[in-house]
């Protein structure tokens, strides 16, 4: 007993300092997202409207019955996986290529990392009222690929097509985050050891070997991080799809389910459904994570 | 010295109190329109004046923002002492008793009666619930085609003889008005002012025999062949229609006012011409503008122009009684002044007085909008006008943009306006 009190107390000064240092970020935490989600939650279980004074009625699991049943919110389900699956997919391998090539450069590296990098630092409300712009009939959208494609005079209906709008939202979502996530891989790429790539090139290892049983496997950890940032950007995205349709753009391709949860609360002011949808949104990117996590872990390699 | 310090805090306590029961600032939110700031700023100096220790913070946000910040300010308890929005996007506020009625007396009326006796019959209808009033109304607009002569004569056309009469007209016209490089517009003739679904196009509908809402206010989208007939007309209109116009071109009202060659008409109301004085004085002074009445189709069954709209003036109900009465008060004051309104930011303010008066009637085509607005009737507004309005542009949408057939979007329209209706 008279050993480990020593030992204990040092322990416990160590962990008080430590439960010093992480209280700020606890209440923080506590104040601005545990407290949103349990509060959101409650506010699910009532049918309470927006402007009203009235006390709300408890309806229970009302509002997610509801919206079970809603063909539009399995449209906004649909919209939202479309642009996930879309953006996130090319947003991860190009970040990547783009990083690989960035690193091979041996001159114009920091010239290049500003430049992808520079989109980032747009706001997403500025970054698509530059995309409308360009998006407009009369737009470089339409001159620039014309011009490419020798097609004078076609419209690509940019904003005015259903399969064209999703496809205009991801292209400018890829554009405004590629270079964030490209920055995030050099960071990974700079990290992996040189010993390791001059082993195996005196094993006699290309650069494709090189890339593929060196570089693929130790950047998983990078990748990991990637994959869930980006696809959880991806499924909050909302400024991109908010303006298109005020600018013009039809809402049904692109209602994703936060855009939906915006027109639920402030336009229908049925802020008890719209919280219902905050929270299974939050569930499906708590799913989605969970699962990125456990196949991550499921082909661990060492070196 | 401890006697002493004790009164020196009694008397500064006491000048704090007496000060603040003796300031009172008024919040109001507004929209932006830089001729109404001009005059607004001055009827605030001098109200202010008037009323020693009364301050009024006046904020202005774009007319496409101001709803969610009213929206979200009075859902925290937090909202202006005064606001406007247009009466579809008000009426959920009077609905959910968030505003403080008329006080008569304050705005300087000797009954309420004397109220209704000022503006022009039904007016005030709309902010009318349970026998208060709960409005004043700021303007009161309703809408005709602008017609920018240079762009007929440019085409061949007379426009004095030419300009469409009925909406079979305005699609021949326009076709003739387009300059198209293959199927972009470079030129369109007409196009509608999209976001706003409720004031121009539930018109079209009704002249061809069909309604929103039932008498009754049961059943949604009466007369499907009437529904089937516009959304097909707007099919029809589109990209993959005619090409004559999209939601996605820039809003013909705004380019009309630069007289670019881009557009040759626009639909919106009597302020426009103080807007095109405002961005093009040249312009403006040409006389190479016109204004014609709203078209109806040729088989109409109903002469119903393109509905009008209020902007109400309203009042906080959680506001204290004083703030409330000193914001009727400057409400009142604001709007005894209707011929200025008119003159400099050309809106109507519809009282008996101004409606009759020479100001109003010298205004260039204020005759064209005084007979439309006989043949129209105030825009639908409810609780749930702003939904229903979005679910109409869904439909719209779905026909002119995403190649979804008009008898599948009346479906969907009909059956998303009746859960609407359903839910209350």
């Amino acid at each position: 007993m008279s050993r480990r009190t020593p030992g204990y107390s040092i322990e416990r000064k160590k962990s008080r300092w430590g439960w010093i240092f992480v209280t700020p970020t606890l209440i923080f935490f506590l104040l601005f997202s545990f407290y949103p989600i349990f509060n959101a939650f409650y506010t699910s279980l009532f049918n309470k409207k927006l402007l009203s004074l009235k006390p709300p009625a408890f309806i229970g699991l009302g509002n997610y019955s509801y919206l079970l049943k809603s063909p539009d919110f399995w449209d906004s389900i649909r919209a939202t996986l479309v642009f996930t699956l879309g953006t996130f997919t090319p947003l991860l391998i190009f970040s990547l290529i783009f990083a690989i090539f960035i690193m091979s450069r041996k001159r114009f590296q920091n010239f290049f990392q500003i430049a992808y990098y520079s989109p980032a630092v747009l706001s997403s409300v500025v970054a698509a009222v530059i995309w409308l712009l360009i998006f407009d009939p009369r737009g470089l959208g339409n001159q620039w690929l014309n011009l490419m494609m020798n097609t004078p005079g076609i419209d690509h209906k940019w904003l005015a097509n259903s399969v064209m709008v999703q496809m205009s939202t991801m292209l400018v979502y890829f554009w405004k985050y590629v270079g964030y996530f490209t920055i995030i891989f050099i960071v990974g790429l700079a990290s992996i050891p040189q010993s390791i790539y001059e082993a195996a090139k005196i094993d006699g290892a290309n650069d494709w070997k090189n890339f593929w049983y060196i570089t693929l496997p130790l950047l998983k950890p990078t990748t990991i991080l990637v994959s869930i940032i980006s696809m959880l950007q991806c499924l909050r995205t909302f400024s991109t799809q908010y303006l298109f349709t005020q600018g013009g753009a039809p809402l049904a391709p692109i209602n994703v389910i936060t855009l939906n949860i915006y027109h639920t609360a402030i336009r229908d002011h049925q802020i008890g459904r719209a919280s219902a949808m905050s929270i299974i949104l939050f569930v499906i990117m708590m799913l989605f994570t969970w699962v990125q996590f456990k196949s991550s872990r499921a082909d661990e390699i060492s070196y | 010295m401890k006697k002493l310090f004790t009164i020196f805090l009694f008397v500064l306590l006491l000048s704090v109190t007496v000060n603040a029961a003796a300031n009172m600032e008024i919040t109001f939110w507004t929209h932006e329109d830089p001729n109404r700031t001009e005059i607004e700023d001055r009827y605030i100096a001098e109200f202010e004046q008037a009323n020693p220790g009364v301050t009024i913070k006046r904020v202005t946000s774009g007319s496409g923002q101001i709803q969610e910040l009213v929206l979200t300010a009075f859902a925290a308890n937090q909202g202006p002492d005064i606001f406007n929005m247009s009466i579809e996007d008000e009426y959920a506020y009077i609905a959910n008793e968030r505003l403080a009625p008329l006080d008569f007396q304050a705005a300087g009326y000797p009954s309420l009666q004397a109220v209704y006796d000022a503006y022009i019959p039904g007016v005030l209808d709309p902010v009318t619930y349970k026998g208060q009033l709960y409005g004043l109304p700021l303007e009161l607009t309703n809408w005709c085609i602008f017609i920018n002569k240079k762009v007929f004569r440019d085409a061949g056309l007379d426009p004095e003889k030419d300009y469409p009469k009925t909406w079979e007209e305005m699609v021949e016209v326009s076709d003739k008005l387009c300059i198209r490089e293959g199927e972009i517009l470079n030129r369109r003739g007409f196009d509608f002012r999209y976001p706003y679904y409720l004031v121009a196009m539930v018109p079209m509908v009704e002249q061809l025999g069909g309604q929103l809402i039932s008498d009754d206010g049961k059943t949604a989208i009466v007369n499907d062949e009437a529904w089937l007939k516009f959304l097909k007309f707007m099919q029809e209109w589109g990209p993959s229609g005619r090409n004559l116009g999209s939601p996605t071109y820039t809003n013909a009202r705004s380019l009309f006012n630069k007289d670019n060659n881009d557009i040759a008409m626009c639909h919106t109301g009597l302020y426009q011409e103080g807007r095109i004085k405002n961005d093009n004085l040249n312009f403006y002074n040409s006389g190479e503008w016109m204004v014609v009445p709203f078209p109806v189709f040729k088989d109409a069954v109903k002469d119903v122009s393109a509905a009008y709209y209020g902007h109400y003036y309203m009042v906080n109900g959680q506001k204290p009684k004083e703030n409330q009465q000193m914001a009727w008060k400057f409400v009142a004051y604001m709007l005894s002044h209707p011929e200025e309104y008119l003159t400099k930011v050309n809106i109507v303010q519809p009282t008996v007085e101004l409606m009759n008066s020479e100001t109003y009637k010298s205004m260039p085509y204020s005759d064209v909008f005084t007979n439309d607005m006989a043949k129209a009737h105030i825009v639908y507004y409810g609780e749930n006008s702003a939904k229903i309005q979005s679910l109409i542009r869904e439909a719209v949408e779905s026909v002119m943009l995403a190649g979804v057939s008009p008898e599948d979007a009346l479906k969907t329209l009909k059956r998303k306006v009746q859960e609407v209706l359903d839910e209350g």
